[in-house]
């Protein structure tokens, strides 16, 4: 069978180039937005996603894990005598003001456990061990910290809440989604940099499951046995810690809207080259119809030459794409696509090309093939 | 054998609240091998009569058959069916596909008439070689002169061996020489498949080659 479409469409270099940097440029807009997006949206739940709790306990309606509240920390011991909850530790995520060498004040977002090593927070330590945080008034921070911080060396000293702790160790990954800067410190340690507020308080109680426990009903158990607390799957503690960020903020419209500014983009491109195209092919659409051809067969053409530019429009824009993840990494964003992505982005781009291929059938099915008699 | 009637055609067109008639009561039968020049001067009708009689056109009244089937109340679906078995059209201005090759354009025509594959291939090679074109079966028609790109065109029409071969004004863009040329080949091919051929044309060169001269002025045949 001799491909019209195809021939057709790779005659016409220039317009076909135009109509695949109009995909391209569409694809690579909704890859970069939305996987900025999901990155971002990542930083919301990682240490959630990373820790080894099978489920949370927060004080009522905390909003998300940056955001919490404390409550008596003794709490935990009505948890650790349930049935089935194999291990349960009081967690605290606190903000502190951190005093710079420069002498500016900066933000930090401490952790506080007792046994960091076994709820795996940090799980990527670049320098120093999790152990020796028992040993001293000491740290470790995060390296995303430089940003915020300015650069810092495992054994410099910083003033957190006026309490000068030494920095033993650096980990790497942990990030929050209002960039502040993590930093891990024993638990005991943090409730004495901050006695008035933590002093006898947690913010968290982590609860891992001893093997065969059934998550519901010792979820059920806790939530009866603490009436004043919120208990919550991993999952939806981080698809709640998520959530939060894109309904009270801009940031889930704004993804959005760009979204469909991007499909916008690529759907007036492709409909406007197919369309100017058809046009000016009209006489040989006339003369398909004049040998014998109906409208699926003009459709076919059309919608062929739509779906070659949607492929080939896809897999330029991924191209342009995949390098961006190390150039984002650089300036400290995430740029994530996962696998699900790319093929709802493929399909979006097919049937969205497809559509486009519309504008121009409708034109071109009108046509009078009596027109191929005219000179 | 008629392979070809077309009787008391009236075609008229709306223009605003005019209704314009174009063809009053036109009859005209082909039979198979059989060559009518339809001559006219501009504006007289024959192109409107030549789209009835390719099923481009519906008739506002009056009946046409073709290959033995009454076409004139058909669909638009339906008539591009019959054009598709039964009819060969040669335009004036080829309208050959610019980014198929010679071959291309004339297995192009067949893949729509329904024939595929190797079949399709060879058939179109020996269309352009019976018109002389074995050597430019691989040329795009940018690449061939007016009286070439003519007969890729008569092969395209040709190849499927349709009962009917319609040709608008075939030598109009060719010199006299080439178009005498072309209009040898044209006749020995319609006449080797016993094809009913219907020419319009301006070219009192293409006379000779009529088996009937039909003219038409003022939308009826003198």
């Amino acid at each position: 069978m001799v491909d019209l479409a195809l021939k057709s469409l790779v005659h016409d270099r220039l317009r076909f180039f135009i109509t695949v940097a109009g995909v391209a440029f569409a694809v690579t807009l909704v890859f970069v937005q939305v996987g900025l997006f999901l990155g971002l949206l990542d930083n919301a739940s990682v240490t959630i996603d990373h820790a080894n709790a099978d489920l949370w306990v927060t004080s009522r309606n905390t909003p998300n894990i940056d955001f919490s509240h404390t409550f008596t920390e003794t709490r935990v011991d009505r948890v650790r005598s349930i049935p089935g909850v194999e291990r349960a530790d009081n967690l605290i995520i606190w903000f502190m003001q951190v005093n710079l060498p420069t002498g500016a004040q900066e933000g930090v977002e401490a952790y506080g456990l007792e046994d960091f090593s076994a709820w795996n927070i940090p799980w990527h330590l670049t320098d120093g061990t999790l152990d020796d945080l028992h040993r001293g008034d000491y740290m470790i921070v995060d390296q995303s910290a430089v940003k915020r911080w300015g650069p810092y060396q495992v054994g410099d000293y910083r003033e957190v809440l006026g309490r000068r702790l030494q920095i033993i160790g650096r980990s790497k990954e942990a990030l929050s989604f209002t960039t502040t800067p993590i930093a891990f410190i024993d638990y005991w340690l943090l409730q004495q940099i901050s006695p008035d507020l933590l002093r006898g308080s947690t913010t968290y109680v982590l609860v891992k499951l001893a093997a065969g426990a059934d998550t519901n009903s010792v979820r059920a158990e806790i939530a009866r046995r603490l009436p004043y607390n919120d208990v919550y799957t991993k999952a939806e503690w981080a698809e709640r810690s998520r959530h939060y960020w894109v309904a009270s903020t801009g940031i889930g419209l704004n993804m959005y809207i760009t979204v469909f500014l991007g499909c916008l983009v690529g759907v007036v491109v492709v409909a406007q080259t197919l369309y100017t195209s058809a046009m000016e092919h009209i006489r040989e659409f006339g003369t398909v119809k004049a040998i014998g051809g109906n409208n699926g067969d003009i459709y076919m053409i059309l919608g062929k030459q739509a779906a070659i530019a949607a492929v080939v429009g896809f897999v330029l824009g991924l191209l342009q794409s995949l390098p961006l993840r190390p150039v984002m990494a650089n300036i400290g964003l995430k740029l994530i696509i996962p696998n699900i992505m790319l093929g709802w982005v493929f399909a979006g781009t097919v049937v969205l090309c497809l559509t486009a291929a519309l504008v121009a059938f409708r034109k071109v099915a009108s046509i009078d093939p009596a027109l191929v008699f005219r000179t | 054998m008629i392979t070809l009637a077309a009787t008391d055609v009236v075609k008229s067109f709306s223009e605003g609240r005019q209704e314009i008639a174009v063809l009053h009561g036109v009859s005209l039968s082909v039979e198979r091998g059989e060559i009518v020049a339809l001559e006219g001067p501009s504006g007289s009708g024959k192109t409107t009569f030549l789209s009835i009689l390719g099923c481009i056109l519906t008739p506002t009244s009056g009946t046409v058959i073709i290959d033995g089937q009454r076409v004139d109340q058909l669909s638009a679906g339906r008539l591009a069916g019959v054009r598709k078995r039964s009819i060969g059209f040669v335009f004036q201005q080829y309208n050959l596909f610019p980014s198929l090759t010679a071959r291309e354009n004339v297995e192009y025509a067949l893949n729509i008439k329904g024939m595929r594959g190797v079949a399709a291939r060879n058939a179109a090679i020996q269309a352009l070689e019976i018109v002389e074109l074995g050597d430019r079966l691989d040329f795009l028609p940018r690449d061939l002169s007016g009286g070439q790109k003519q007969r890729v065109a008569i092969a395209r029409a040709v190849a499927s061996r349709p009962p009917i071969l319609l040709a608008d004004e075939p030598t109009a863009n060719l010199d006299s020489q080439v178009g005498l040329q072309i209009m040898e080949l044209f006749r020995n091919t319609a006449k080797q498949a016993e094809q009913g051929l219907v020419i319009v044309t301006h070219d009192p060169n293409v006379r000779r080659f009529a088996d009937r001269v039909v003219r038409i002025r003022d939308g009826r045949l003198q």
